[in-house]
């Protein structure tokens, strides 16, 4: 998306010009001199002769702002220049010649952010004498340490750069790297700060002003103006409210041209360009039978309108689930699976749109409002995700984070609560349960937080548990603990299980039924062992020997799936993975196969595999690790 | 170990600061002996006031005897009004302190709740809103906006006084009517500050997997925000009021002015013209004290709101 300036910057910009032209060419405009007493009658309001009014002598105001601008303007650009000659040069040494003056800066910071700088402004100028140069030079010493900050972050930014690493590995001469390198770089900061900086010094300016410490009467100045003005805020509020309003418009403008400047270069943007919703077109479903069992998923599809096109992140997933039994959704990254979940759970971001139908024992959540799929998520469905170093809330205890949804959906008391959790902790094989419950997720281990997010998961004794790649940031010894501690607690509580994994001979252990999922649709189903024994659809093989397994000899070559996933937004024709298939032949390029009509074992592929490949491997691990 | 550290380097900071005051206060042209004497004095009669007020001391030597009082709690002795300066900043800091606070605040008591309601409808017409509100906030000097608000409440609606003050001692009522205009002049701006640096931390803790969990546990998009999404945003909010609670001890100078407070900043702009060094120097050393003060309470808090930083 290409980043636009907006309106508001070109008016703003408009403005200063405006006041610029104004302050240079005072003289020469057709009102009264700033300092001609009686220009009209005193105190008078606006008019055409005096689109300001006058002020208390009878003075021209619109004159007075203008000459004010002068002051203003004049004094801002000098210091803003001053500490730009001053700072800049410096900034650049500091940020490349890190190491030597990085203490120093650090330490002179220090000293600059306890150090009272206005009292200083004041004090230098009180003594030394209120005059337009004076005033500069203060407000321009000031702005330096700004100046260096800003400057030397922006040459370190660069300075570790690939392309200027690379220039000094060459040999190239530092004085050339700065200046062909560094310098064009830092330039455009540089030029958002100038605009900012002149919005503080005006500012700044207006203060001493205000306090009689800027140029002295007769000359006018913004901050002088309201200063004198205030005193006949009763009777002519105009005097004070025109300087008021001109530096208000004149600060607003310089911020906001110097704010677009930076968000031009600033890539980290958050948020700040508008959402706008998609047009909430629901996608249309054939119509099905809805079937007596705990969870059935229908056509299920999640689309992201992009500036790039659709994104068809799920593209018509269906499966039915039942109790007891563990459902695995495998695929490689990329492939649709934690969407899945999401879209099944209604937690998609506000940007995507869905269609087709979920089912919970014959209730269609699809048609459900945030509202009253809250009671849903927190009773019925449990999730657990694959980080959980990033799944509990840092500043939160466990016993607070357990027990929440206890209290919050069961309306257990505080001590009931306290007591389930507890039990909760222990059915996890958490060790000291009660302890546990006052500590911080960030004192516990990987493995330890991922029992914690399983016990919350299972608090409210959900129908279906949700596992989004629960062992995969676990290290391996911890893995098979917590697979077979989900295992346990399903034949337990009697619930339903979807596995999702990117690792196939994780779930070949414990799942009933897989999903082999690519670029958002299903591309082979069946029953476990059936799908680990003989995979058909090349892709699945594949992800059986990308796996490494235990039985690998030592420095075994670790087998990948050539290519990357296909981008979502653009398909391809026919077969999505026809570009990596080792198998495509030229009906792949232009058909998409359709999954077979085989209701055991169904796949999507013109040329499937006879399928025996994996088969003794598998069998003969997952025997073993079962019985273990 | 690592407070002792930090308690050394803030005391470094604290010398240092007092001594370029005292030597850049020197260096400026001025001189109390002229102030008091007025220009027509004599020589003799200069040179023993400067004998009596210890100004024929070289600088150093001055500088370490005042340093020394400070260590015992003595600030010395005005040049100009021979009154003890610690006693006249002790008068005058309850008002500018209570400012300070009171604008606090006003600045945090709008900041959440708008900074918050940004964040969770972010880039909707609530959140543009206060973009182009703070943004507004932020292009107006402080002066100005007292300016308005005076003409507005004070003039305009006579709601309360323009200028004055009474203090909380003598009576609670007034000495609010006197505080709220001030307060929230200078609120203002920091609620701009404010509300959008929480919007901003918001935005992307709310991104984090444990607010989708939250969500996946059936929680209402209130109790996420307000429970579990505020604290960890809070950080660099806190960083900021204390920043600006520190920078501000001496810079309520033109609201003081603005609104006829008796406090500290006036203070040291009344000093400052009339060459009253030690005052002077006294309000600088409340301002870094003031520094290293809120620099400690925010490490403090900061423990508070995360339990990370706590040490074991």
């Amino acid at each position: 998306m290409r980043r636009r300036l907006g309106f508001g910057v070109w008016l703003a910009a408009g403005w200063i010009g405006l006041v610029l032209l104004a302050a240079l060419l005072a003289d020469f405009l057709p009102f009264a001199r700033y300092d001609e007493t009686l220009a009209g009658p005193p105190q008078s309001g606006p008019s055409a002769a005096h689109p300001f009014g006058t002020d208390g002598l009878g003075r021209d105001v619109l004159s007075r702002v203008v000459y004010g601008a002068r002051v203003s303007l004049g004094v801002g650009l000098g210091a803003v220049l001053l500490g730009l000659g001053v700072g800049a040069p410096l900034g650049i040494l500091a940020g490349y010649r890190r190491r030597a003056t990085d203490a120093v800066i650090m330490a002179v910071n220090d000293v600059a952010q306890a150090f009272p700088a206005l009292v200083f402004a004041l004090a230098v100028v009180a003594f030394a004498g209120a005059n337009l140069r004076n005033v500069l030079i203060v407000l321009g010493v000031l702005g330096v340490p700004s100046w260096v900050r800003l400057i030397r972050g922006a040459t370190l930014s660069f300075a570790e750069r690939e392309f200027v690493l690379a220039a000094r590995v060459l040999g190239t001469r530092d004085r050339r790297i700065l200046w062909r390198e560094i310098l064009p770089n830092v330039a455009v900061p540089a030029a958002s700060y100038a605009f900012i900086g002149m919005a503080v010094v005006v500012v700044a300016e207006g203060s001493l002003a205000f306090l009689g410490l800027s140029v002295q009467a007769p000359t006018p100045t913004w901050g002088g103006l309201i200063n004198e003005g205030r005193t006949l805020m009763e009777t002519a509020p105009h005097v004070v409210l025109a300087p008021s309003v001109v530096m208000f418009l004149t600060v607003l403008s310089f911020n906001l041209v110097g704010d677009r400047l930076r968000a031009l270069t600033d890539v980290r943007e958050i948020g700040l360009e508008p959402v706008r919703a998609p047009a909430a077109l629901p996608l249309p479903t054939p119509t099905h039978p809805v079937r007596d069992t705990l969870l059935q998923v229908e056509e299920l599809r999640t689309h992201f309108v992009t500036p790039r096109g659709v994104v068809k992140a799920v593209d018509g997933v269906s499966f039915t689930l039942d109790r007891g039994r563990t459902l695995a959704i495998v695929g490689e990254s990329g492939s649709g699976k934690s969407m899945l979940i999401r879209s099944v759970l209604g937690l998609l971001p506000g940007t995507s749109i869905r269609g087709g139908h979920v089912y919970l024992s014959g209730d269609d959540l699809t048609a459900y409002g945030p509202a009253e799929m809250r009671p849903v998520l927190g009773r019925r469905l449990g999730t657990v995700f694959q980080d959980p170093m990033t799944a509990l809330n840092p500043v939160r205890t466990i016993g607070t984070q357990v027990m929440e949804p206890l209290r919050v959906h069961l309306r257990m008391s505080r001590r009931q609560a306290r007591a389930e959790a507890v039990e909760l902790l222990a059915s996890v094989g958490i060790p000291d349960p009660v302890r546990m419950l006052r500590r911080y997720p960030h004192q516990l281990s990987g493995g330890m937080r991922q029992r914690v997010t399983i016990a919350m998961a299972l608090s409210c004794r959900p129908d279906v548990l949700f596992a989004d790649e629960p062992t995969t940031a676990l290290d391996v010894t911890i893995q098979a603990q917590v697979l077979r501690l989900l295992h346990r607690l399903r034949a337990e509580r009697d619930m339903a299980v979807v596995l999702v994994s990117h690792d196939l001979s994780v779930v070949a252990q414990w799942a009933d039924e897989v999903i082999v999922m690519y670029a958002g649709k299903v591309v082979e189903r069946g029953p476990a062992a059936e799908v680990f024994a003989r995979p058909r659809m090349p892709y699945t093989e594949s992800l059986l020997q990308a796996a490494p397994r235990l039985t690998d000899p030592v420095h075994h070559r670790l087998r990948v799936i050539p290519g990357r996933p296909p981008d979502l937004a653009h398909l391809p024709a026919g077969c999505a993975f026809h570009a990596r298939c080792p198998y495509a032949r030229e009906r792949c390029e232009l058909e998409p196969p359709p999954l077979s009509e085989d209701h055991h074992h169904p796949y999507a592929c013109w040329y499937p595999r006879p399928g025996t490949t994996a088969e003794q491997d598998v069998r003969t691990t997952g025997a073993d690790s079962r019985g273990r | 170990m690592i407070v002792l550290h930090r308690l050394a380097r803030l005391l470094v900071v604290l010398v240092v600061v007092t001594f370029l005051s005292f030597v850049l206060l020197n260096l400026l042209p001025g001189d109390p002996v002229t102030q008091i004497l007025g220009l027509s004095a004599t020589e003799e009669s200069r040179a023993r006031l400067r004998q009596e007020l210890g100004l024929d001391q070289p600088l150093l030597v001055r500088y370490l005897d005042w340093l020394g009082g400070l260590a015992g709690g003595d600030f010395g002795t005005s040049y100009i009004t021979r009154m003890p300066v610690g006693a006249e900043l002790a008068e005058r800091l309850p008002v500018t302190l209570e400012l300070l606070v009171a604008a606090q605040i006003v600045a945090l008591g709008l900041a959440v709740p708008v900074g918050v309601a940004a964040a969770r409808r972010a880039g909707r017409a609530l959140d543009q809103a206060l973009t182009a509100l703070s943004f507004a906030l932020l292009s107006t000097p402080v002066f100005v906006l007292g300016v308005l608000l005076i003409l507005l409440f004070a003039v305009t609606w006579r709601v309360v006084p323009a200028t004055g003050w009474t203090s909380l001692s003598v009576d609670l009522g007034w000495n609010l009517t006197s505080v709220v205009l001030p307060a929230v002049t200078l609120g203002c701006g920091q609620f701009a500050v404010y509300a959008r640096l929480l919007r901003t931390d918001l935005i992307a803790t709310l991104q984090e997997d444990y607010i989708t969990l939250a969500r996946a546990r059936g929680l209402s998009p209130r109790r996420i925000l307000w429970r579990h999404a505020l604290r960890p945003s809070a950080i660099t909010l806190i960083t900021a009021v204390g920043l600006n609670l520190g920078a501000l001890i001496g810079g309520t100078v033109i609201i003081e002015t603005l609104f006829g407070l008796p406090g500290v900043g006036r203070l040291i702009v009344d000093s400052i013209f009339s060459r009253d060094y030690l005052t002077v120097q006294g309000g600088v050393v409340l301002i870094s004290v003031g520094y290293v003060v809120v620099n400690f309470a925010v490490d403090l808090v900061y423990a508070a709101v995360d339990p990370r930083i706590r040490r074991a």
